[in-house]
């Protein structure tokens, strides 16, 4: 397991607001047309990706899948 | 206060009338058989807090604590916990508070004494621990896993959290000691909802919307009161809830959208403004709205269940619920570009409060780093007062490197957070780097408290001393003490008895205890001249403590009292009644070596070292009265509360154990001793384990190897003598003279302590030393002091008292559970030992408690002391 900054992708059920972008420190938040949101981005390393699924836990979203994914953000904007 | 205790942690949450009953939920609750832990265990906004506020309020001895994210560190997380219990049952936690407090026991040793307590109350008391997820972590584990696994049955502790806990739940789970209630039970039912939105909200919804509802919430109350808020008012609430169920959105997203649109522009802007602070009071909203009439508005948001919870019964306190303060809070950063400023202004009137830790908090949410190691700056030498470094040392990983490097005062006082948390790795690095600050142009540095630059030099080498010391350096501490003496200011009395005192430590490790004495009077005299009233009386404990050992009885005596002059309100009386005692027990007069004993625990909390003392000199008295078990029970407590307090162990309480088993004849115990601490009369002899090589040449003598024992003596002695410890000296004189069966050690122990008048350390030999002092009157008949010692020594054991004081006086039954009571047996072992019932032995104390007018275990057994009820 790296310790090292890597690209994650967090996938929940319900559509979060845009807004929320902040909250997780700019990761990037996209909602579906299937009830599902996507949050992806860096994250710095696992203490930070565990700050980040503590805050989802926080509000109560459930969560359907966490996955380290490729670090290229082009192939992985396209719900945007 | 830096770092107050938050009252409002303790408050027992009221909760509002018009709750929903749900007695599927209070059958988990009232099942109390067996059942040590509930864990209430959801996400946020299931009602947790609600269930287990209600539950609590019911039961005849509630101890809540709201756990927060600071109390992840262990020092902050037992203060409120043992302070909640010590609320609920009066006297359980006192003592384990003060160990606490010393910062030096291990949690179970102070976890045992509050178990001890809890374990014979008569009572049942209920502990919960509310958003317990905030708080969990590797710090607080450790003392949880003990306390749950040895909570007795009449203490029930109930976890309410996001997270389950790293407990041992399966164990519990198996042995049917845990029950749980999770999301799936507390999400509300069709029913339920129907209660709650029609009957308690009166909404008049019918079934089909409220099937709707609950559906879509999925039974999160939560989201059914923002539900609830939506539709207040509205004339079109099927067309809503049918919007609603129609939308995939996060269900407070969609619903906290709709509430604050319902709300005044005014209303609005307040919750999303003061959404930055935990904790929300009138005056502090005003500062961080910039407007007047916060408190107002709080008790209007309170009124209409606007996300507001109250902190204490006065309007005074509240916070938003947490889920809401968080969408709140996402708002705020969506919305506004003025975080950092409401930041700022909320910072600035804790600042003005004084409360520094949420002034930093808030300073660093900011993003004002600069500021905030300015708060902390100040902030320093208070908190190092009041022996709270945890905090400042948390600050340490907040406050950025670049900052520090031009600060030399902030750096010092994160030195001085790192060695008192016993982190000691790059401790040197930052001193030299303080230096090369001071030696540099003064231009680039940046100062907030002017008065602490003097005070640098001196502390520089304080800390390397103090460093030295860590490193097992006596040498190089004492070397750099005394650089510190000569580079600290004048007027800078704290850093010159501190080297001192150093330098004194490392000389007393080191066995030479003139240097020792010379230190700690320098100390002592300095901490006295700036009226460190409480360190001089530390100081006292080890000076006494030296000259007991150079035998200079009387100067000890005087030592005590003359600390004793400087104010008996002083937290440290307690250790110097503790100390007198001792020397009353050396003068074998045990009333007044009892009394003091008295007079020490009115007195309450005394200094880190005293739990152990005080039991230390109480099982020397119970050996002199002839109860050598009462004697190794109050040993083996002594050993659980033992805190070295930066102290050499110069006499180790198993080492005094064994001596009290090889007078009482368990040699195979006194042996087995020996044998664990690898000790040999062979051995090269250091001060450090004078007192066990001592207890060995006992041991050698009870077993009859008298040779080994001579030998072993002869050399302790020599050692001695070269040392200036004249009260070693005295008492192998003394074993000599018995393994020899001559009196003429005996004659030169005489002499040394004639003008010290011991008696003890004669007497307590018994027929022996009868003999030897009958053999020697003959020989010198003239010589008074001989004939006083075997007079002393025929005394025999005073008689069993009646009650005097009591109205009603205790059976013998209860006597013998009041005896029990002073040991530190468990609520079970007491039972176990008295062949009864735990319940018996909890009727039991309750009479005991009811008859002493007492109602905890600590004063029942200082009361039977007074009453003088314990004397066999």
């Amino acid at each position: 397991m790296s310790h090292d900054s890597a690209w994650y992708e967090i996938r929940l059920q319900g559509q979060l607001h845009p807004r929320w972008a902040s909250w997780f420190d700019g990761l990037t938040v996209t909602s579906s047309t299937d009830g599902t949101t996507v949050i992806h981005g860096r994250v710095a390393d696992q203490a930070a990706l565990h700050g980040v699924l503590q805050k989802l836990r926080d509000i109560g979203l459930p969560l359907l899948s966490v996955a380290q994914i490729d670090p290229d953000p082009a192939t992985h904007t396209s719900g945007d | 206060m830096v770092n107050p205790l938050v009252e409002t942690k303790l408050y027992l949450p009221r909760n509002r009338s018009g709750l929903v009953s749900r007695p599927r939920l209070d059958d988990h609750l009232l099942r109390r058989d067996n059942v040590r832990l509930t864990l209430i265990s959801a996400p946020a906004g299931f009602g947790k807090t609600t269930l287990a506020s209600a539950w609590l309020a019911e039961r005849p001895r509630p101890a809540w604590v709201s756990l927060e994210e600071s109390d992840q560190q262990a020092a902050s997380f037992w203060m409120y916990v043992l302070t909640a219990l010590e609320r609920a049952a009066p006297g359980v936690a006192e003592g384990a508070l003060v160990l606490l407090q010393s910062g030096q026991a291990p949690i179970e040793a102070v976890l045992a004494g509050v178990l001890n307590e809890l374990s014979v109350q008569p009572d049942d008391l209920d502990l919960v621990l509310d958003d317990y997820h905030l708080a969990d972590g590797p710090e607080i584990r450790p003392g949880m896993t003990f306390l749950v696994e040895h909570l007795p049955p009449q203490v029930h502790m109930l976890i309410s959290t996001r997270a389950d806990p790293a407990l041992p739940l399966a164990r519990l789970r198996a042995r049917g000691e845990l029950v749980e209630i999770r999301a799936a039970d507390l999400r509300f039912t069709v029913d339920e909802a129907t209660v709650y939105l029609n009957e308690l909200t009166g909404l008049d919804l019918d079934a089909e919307a409220i099937a709707t509802l609950e559906g879509r919430t999925e039974g999160w109350i939560a989201a059914l009161r923002l539900a609830a808020l939506s539709l207040q008012g509205r004339d079109d609430a099927a067309a809503f809830i049918d919007g609603f169920a129609g939308d995939d959105r996060y269900v407070v997203d969609y619903l906290l959208d709709e509430v604050l649109d319902l709300q005044p522009d005014d209303v609005r802007r307040f919750l999303l403004e003061t959404s930055v602070v935990d904790r929300l009071t009138g005056p502090l909203c005003d500062a961080v709205t910039g407007q007047p009439g916060g408190k107002a508005m709080l008790e209007s948001l309170e009124r209409q269940n606007l996300f507001v919870v109250p902190l204490d019964d006065h309007r005074r306190w509240y916070r938003y619920h947490h889920l809401f303060a968080d969408v709140l809070r996402t708002h705020l950063l969506d919305e506004r570009g003025d975080v950092a400023e409401l930041h700022r202004r909320a910072g600035r009137w804790y600042e003005k409060a004084g409360e520094t830790v949420a002034a930093v908090r808030h300073a660093l949410a900011s993003g004002d780093v600069e500021h905030a190691a300015d708060l902390v700056e100040l902030a320093a030498p208070e908190l190092r007062r009041e022996r709270q470094e945890a905090t400042l040392r948390r600050w340490i990983d907040d406050i950025p490197d670049e900052l520090v490097r031009h600060r030399p005062v902030l750096a010092i006082g994160f030195v001085g957070a790192l060695m008192s948390s016993n982190e000691f790795e790059g401790v040197e690095q930052r001193l030299s780097d303080v230096e090369r600050m001071l030696a540099g142009p003064p231009g680039e540095l940046v100062v907030v408290d002017r008065e602490e630059v003097q005070r640098l030099p001196g502390a520089i080498e304080t800390y390397r001393a103090a460093l030295a010391l860590a490193s097992g350096d006596p040498a190089g501490t004492i070397e750099h003490a005394a650089l510190a003496l000569d580079r600290a200011a004048d007027s800078d009395r704290l850093t010159t008895a501190a080297a001192s005192a150093l330098s004194g430590l490392a000389s007393w490790a080191g066995g030479d205890l003139e240097h020792a004495h010379r230190g700690y009077t320098a100390a002592a005299q300095d901490l006295q001249s700036i009226g460190h009233l409480a360190d001089v009386l530390g100081c006292s404990i080890t000076l006494a403590d030296l000259e007991t050992t150079q035998g200079h009885l009387r100067q000890a005596q005087r030592t005590f009292e003359h600390a004793l002059d400087l104010g008996r309100g002083l937290r440290g009386t307690a250790d110097m009644y503790v100390g007198l005692s001792r020397i009353a027990w050396e003068r074998n007069d045990l009333d007044a070596a009892g009394n003091y004993l008295r007079l020490s625990e009115e007195m309450g909390a005394g200094l880190p070292q005293n739990p152990y003392r005080w039991r230390v000199a109480l099982a020397r008295i119970r050996e002199a009265e002839g109860d050598p078990a009462g004697a190794c029970d109050l040993l083996d407590a002594a050993e659980r509360v033992y805190v070295g307090d930066f102290s050499p162990n110069v006499r180790p309480i198993a080492a005094l154990r064994a001596r009290v088993q090889a007078a009482r004849g368990d040699l195979p115990a006194a042996r087995d001793w020996v044998r664990r601490q690898g000790l040999s009369a062979d051995d090269e002899l250091s001060y450090l384990r004078e007192y066990e090589h001592v207890t060995l040449a006992r041991i050698l003598i009870a077993e009859g190897a008298r040779t080994d024992a001579v030998r072993l003596l002869g050399r302790l002695e020599s050692a001695a003598e070269a040392g200036g410890r004249t009260g070693t000296v005295i008492e192998v004189l003394v074993l000599r003279a018995i393994a020899q069966g001559d009196v003429q050690p005996l004659e030169r122990a005489l002499t040394l302590a004639e003008p010290e008048d011991y008696v003890r350390t004669f007497i307590a030999e018994g027929s022996p030393m009868s003999s030897l002092l009958a053999s020697l009157g003959r020989r010198r008949p003239d010589w008074a002091y001989p004939r006083r010692l075997l007079d002393a020594g025929r005394v025999a054991a005073p008689p069993a008292a009646a009650q005097p004081g009591l109205v009603d006086p205790l059976s013998d039954r209860e006597l013998d559970v009041l005896r029990l009571l002073v040991s530190e047996l468990d609520g079970p072992s007491i039972a176990r030992e008295l062949v009864v019932s735990l319940n018996t032995v909890r009727t039991h104390t309750k009479h005991i408690y009811a008859k002493l007018g007492v109602n905890n275990r600590r004063s029942a057994v200082r009361r039977a002391h007074q009453l003088n009820l314990l004397t066999r």
